[in-house]
């Protein structure tokens, strides 16, 4: 029964994920083929309603409390989901804001990036978030061994993400900061982004070491979900951004 | 000594002088690998001040518990700190109720040191011409002021969340006591940020730093930007903590109706700033950007928008006045009912009113860019969406005379001071529509009447609110009371020779006195307004230094008060003064209404007998 219920568990993680990568495949290929930006606002509010709903377990927010003693760890716990929604809830305005300082400051332009690139480390942060989803169901089964494995793929790949984009993309990208209206956007949305995956990736880093010395178990793991709801964030913010920095409008001069 | 350099706060200045160095030291180092000139004072000063803000944390000692936690160590759930006496005070405590002393104390410094840059200008103001001030200096001292108060303002808001939301709601502590004590001591190296503009070129643009300005002042505005965008995440996590507190930690039967009004002010005041606050942080790092990296977005020669500042600016810096006084207007609801012994009047009508500003105050923010060249379709709607303030506001101002109507009202000092903030917000809101108003406000924008109309609104929805709230629970913190002649004394010190001084703004405001501005033209003929708001700003200063003082003496030798002392129903005044370290011994129950004062029979919480 528990067998069952694990497997498909991490088949429904499976085909989010496929639904998430067929739609930025469509995403992608409707951008190059006619540039509507409404459908790329849409896009990327159904992947973010996917994210939200079945990575994140935003529901868990309405669950009623089971142990009404306020120092249990069941009470804790919701109260430190709450705590925690309501972090990334602020957070939201920051990136908010850069999208509409984008807009404001852009339109319907973009700036010149390298397509192959983006959808490179889209794909790669994508990914990541299937294999912290696996590493959060693992650990819920109390399978230590196996939730090391795949968090430890997330980090990698969370690593990677950042070499694409710090590492390669600011070298290739054809502007400076300080060049044109275009680079200043780019620079500080890829650099906030950033720095929130690097956040994101130190903390997964500091869940997998704990973990890996069995501190956390099937019971008990605040810390994993709270570093995992994190990383799905940050990848949910990308699924905004992506659009609005290599595919919403024509190309700018 | 050595008991001395083991308070937190001692350390935590000492590392902050040491991460500032180091900053400072690495960034040089950095150019010097990179080829370019190694010193370059401004990217050195900013990314100095932002490691010795981290330092100071960390010697502060409020990260220990997070460290200990990443390292896979255990951390004690709860805490006794009573042993250490005196010294909690200076250090990381995780008691709410030190937390909230603390902030309070924060608040006081930051608020005499603003007041001191108004009394500054203000001598310069009392005639025509410069007499002892540079125009960079009136400039510096002028946007000080604004800015030191609105973050004096922040803390002692968080200072009153902090100190009565748990106790409100019988709680223990706060949700995240950690989080609480991090919160506090973030926004002490903020402030000292803030205040080093002063010695590092001041800056020239009022509290509200627009650029193109900004991106030209000298470095000071770097250090406005910096201290302001982290006092900004020290009131987010402060919110946070509080909206979570009062979700998850109420007593058994209290349903959200029967929340005493200032815990409903808090969760509005919180949602505000939980949200909005990102945008003006945001807006500043622009900046800050702008100035270090050269990127355009506020620069119209490379493609950027300076009206976008104001944009985002305004996004938080309007509904950061509801920040400021939904807790004061929570504060009058609370304590009126308590000297008019009579029930709170349409008690469900307030506690909504105050989610009702909160939410609409997130659609007004237009109304600060009528003459800014902001689109001109957007005018009108901001203008009624701004008026609209109004509803809610009223029925705020129903409710308390409704309370006093008949009410067997009684005059005792924290009385007088809700009284004064009732007059002196009347006379705020009042002035607020011909500000709101398209029509008028391009005739009013940036005159001194908007000085007076918000000045008019801090004193009514802060200052007499807050000041009461402190005579009035002062003696739950030291279980002792504020001496009544002084408190008088400061009373009628401050509220004549304010009121004074705000309609004498708006006077002379009308008559064509710009604000922000050092010198003025005598042909104008109001050197003699001028000269009486001097002398009326120090008769206010007279009044807080009669406060201060009977501060200090009552701490030490004021009238013992342990019990009821205004014969409250609320529940932190059924157990004796001072509150002990986790609050409430017996944990109670709400069984009633929280503000039917003078009706007999109603009993609003039960303590449970035993446990």
């Amino acid at each position: 029964m528990e067998h069952q219920h694990k497997s498909s568990a991490l088949l429904l993680g499976l085909l989010v994920f496929g639904a998430l990568a067929v739609l930025t495949a469509v995403e992608f290929v409707f951008a190059l083929k006619i540039n509507l930006w409404q459908f790329l606002v849409l896009i990327p509010l159904i992947k973010a309603g996917l994210v939200l709903y079945y990575y994140m377990h935003i529901s868990r927010l309405f669950e009623a409390d089971l142990d009404a003693n306020h120092e249990s760890y069941a009470y804790k716990l919701l109260t430190n989901r709450i705590g925690l929604w309501l972090f990334l809830l602020s957070d939201a305005f920051i990136f908010g804001g850069l999208l509409l300082s984008r807009i404001n400051l852009l339109g319907l332009m973009r700036p010149d990036l390298n397509q192959v690139l983006g959808l490179a480390v889209t794909s790669i942060l994508l990914i990541s978030s299937f294999f912290a989803n696996r590493a959060e169901i693992l650990m819920e089964f109390g399978e230590r061994k196996q939730f090391i494995l795949n968090i430890s793929i997330t980090i990698g790949l969370g690593i990677l993400f950042l070499v694409g984009v710090v590492g390669v993309e600011w070298r290739l990208a054809p502007f400076g900061p300080a060049d044109s209206i275009q680079g200043a956007i780019f620079y500080v949305m890829t650099g906030f982004h950033a720095f929130h995956v690097l956040t994101g990736v130190i903390f997964l880093t500091i869940v997998l070491r704990n973990g890996s010395r069995g501190l956390y178990s099937a019971e008990k793991h605040w810390a994993v979900e709270a570093s995992v709801v994190y990383w799905h964030f940050v990848d949910v913010v990308w699924f905004f951004f992506y659009p609005a920095l290599y595919l919403i409008g024509t190309l700018a001069k | 000594m050595r008991k001395f350099f083991s308070l937190g706060l001692v350390r935590g200045l000492l590392w902050q002088i040491l991460g500032t160095a180091i900053g400072i030291g690495i960034l040089t180092g950095i150019r010097q690998l990179l080829g370019l000139a190694p010193w370059k004072p401004e990217p050195a000063m900013v990314f100095g001040a932002l490691l010795g803000a981290m330092f100071f944390l960390y010697g502060v000692g409020v990260l220990n518990d997070w460290i200990r936690v990443a390292a896979g160590k255990e951390i004690q759930e709860h805490i006794d700190e009573t042993g250490l006496g005196w010294r909690r005070y200076f250090g990381a405590s995780l008691d709410h109720k030190v937390i909230g002393i603390q902030y309070l104390t924060l608040s006081l410094v930051l608020m005499v040191v603003g007041g001191t840059f108004a009394l500054i200008f203000r001598s310069e103001l009392a005639t025509t011409g410069m007499q002892f001030l540079t125009l960079m200096e009136y400039n510096t001292l002028m946007s000080l002021h604004g800015i030191v108060m609105i973050v004096g303002i922040l803390v002692g808001i968080a200072a009153f969340m902090n100190y009565l939301v748990p106790m409100l709601i019988g709680a223990r502590d706060m949700s995240f006591p950690r989080l609480n004590a991090f919160a506090f001591w973030l926004a002490v190296p903020a402030g000292i940020i803030l205040l080093s503009s002063l010695v590092l070129g001041g800056f020239d643009t009022g509290w509200t730093g627009y650029p193109p300005l900004s991106v030209r002042a000298p470095i000071g505005m770097q250090m406005f930007f910096l201290g302001i965008s982290l006092a900004g995440f020290s009131t987010i996590l402060g919110s946070l903590n509080i909206i979570v507190t009062i979700i998850r930690q109420r007593a058994p039967g209290m349903i959200p109706f029967r929340m005493p009004i200032f815990v409903w002010a808090s969760i509005a005041t919180s949602i505000i700033s939980l949200t909005a606050t990102q945008l003006i942080g945001l807006s500043f790092q622009m900046v800050m950007f702008e100035r270090l990296f050269g990127m355009g977005f506020f620069d119209p020669g490379k493609g950027g928008n300076p009206i976008l500042f104001q944009h985002l600016f305004w996004f938080y810096s309007h509904p950061a006045v509801y920040v400021f006084v939904l807790p004061g207007l929570g504060l009058i609801s609370e304590m009126l009912p308590v000297f008019a012994r009579k029930p709170l009047f349409g008690y469900k009508w307030v506690a909504i009113s105050s989610i009702a500003i909160a939410l609409i105050g997130f659609l007004v923010w237009g109304h600060h860019m009528f003459a800014s060249g902001m689109a001109e379709y957007l005018r009108v709607p901001f203008m009624y969406s701004t008026l609209l303030v109004a509803v809610p506001t009223g029925v705020k101002f129903f409710s308390w005379l409704g309370t006093l109507w008949r009410g067997k009202i009684t005059y005792e000092t924290p009385m007088l001071f809700l009284l004064a903030g009732i007059v002196v917000f009347l006379l705020g809101g009042l002035t607020g529509p011909p500000n709101a108003t398209i029509s008028t406000d391009l005739h009013l924008t940036d005159t001194y009447f908007i000085v007076g109309h918000f000045h008019d609104t801090m004193f009514g929805g802060y200052v007499f609110p807050f000041f009461a709230a402190i005579y009035y629970w002062f003696p739950k913190m030291t279980g002792r009371r504020l001496n009544e002649k002084l408190g008088k004394l400061h009373f009628w010190l401050m509220t004549p020779a304010f009121i004074v001084l705000s309609l004498a703004m708006m006077r002379v405001g009308m008559l064509g006195m710009r604000r922000r501005i050092g010198d003025y033209d005598p042909e104008l003929n109001f050197v003699i307004d001028h000269k009486i708001m001097t002398v009326a700003a120090f008769i206010i200063a007279l009044g807080v230094l009669v406060f201060l003082i009977n501060v200090f003496w009552s701490i030490r030798k004021g009238e013992v008060a342990t019990g009821n002392l205004w014969n409250s129903r609320s529940p932190e005044w059924q157990v004796p003064s001072p509150m002990p370290m986790h609050n409430y011994e017996k944990p109670f129950e709400v069984v009633g209404e929280p503000y039917d004062y003078g009706l007999p029979g109603s009993v609003y919480v039960k303590f449970k007998e035993s446990e």
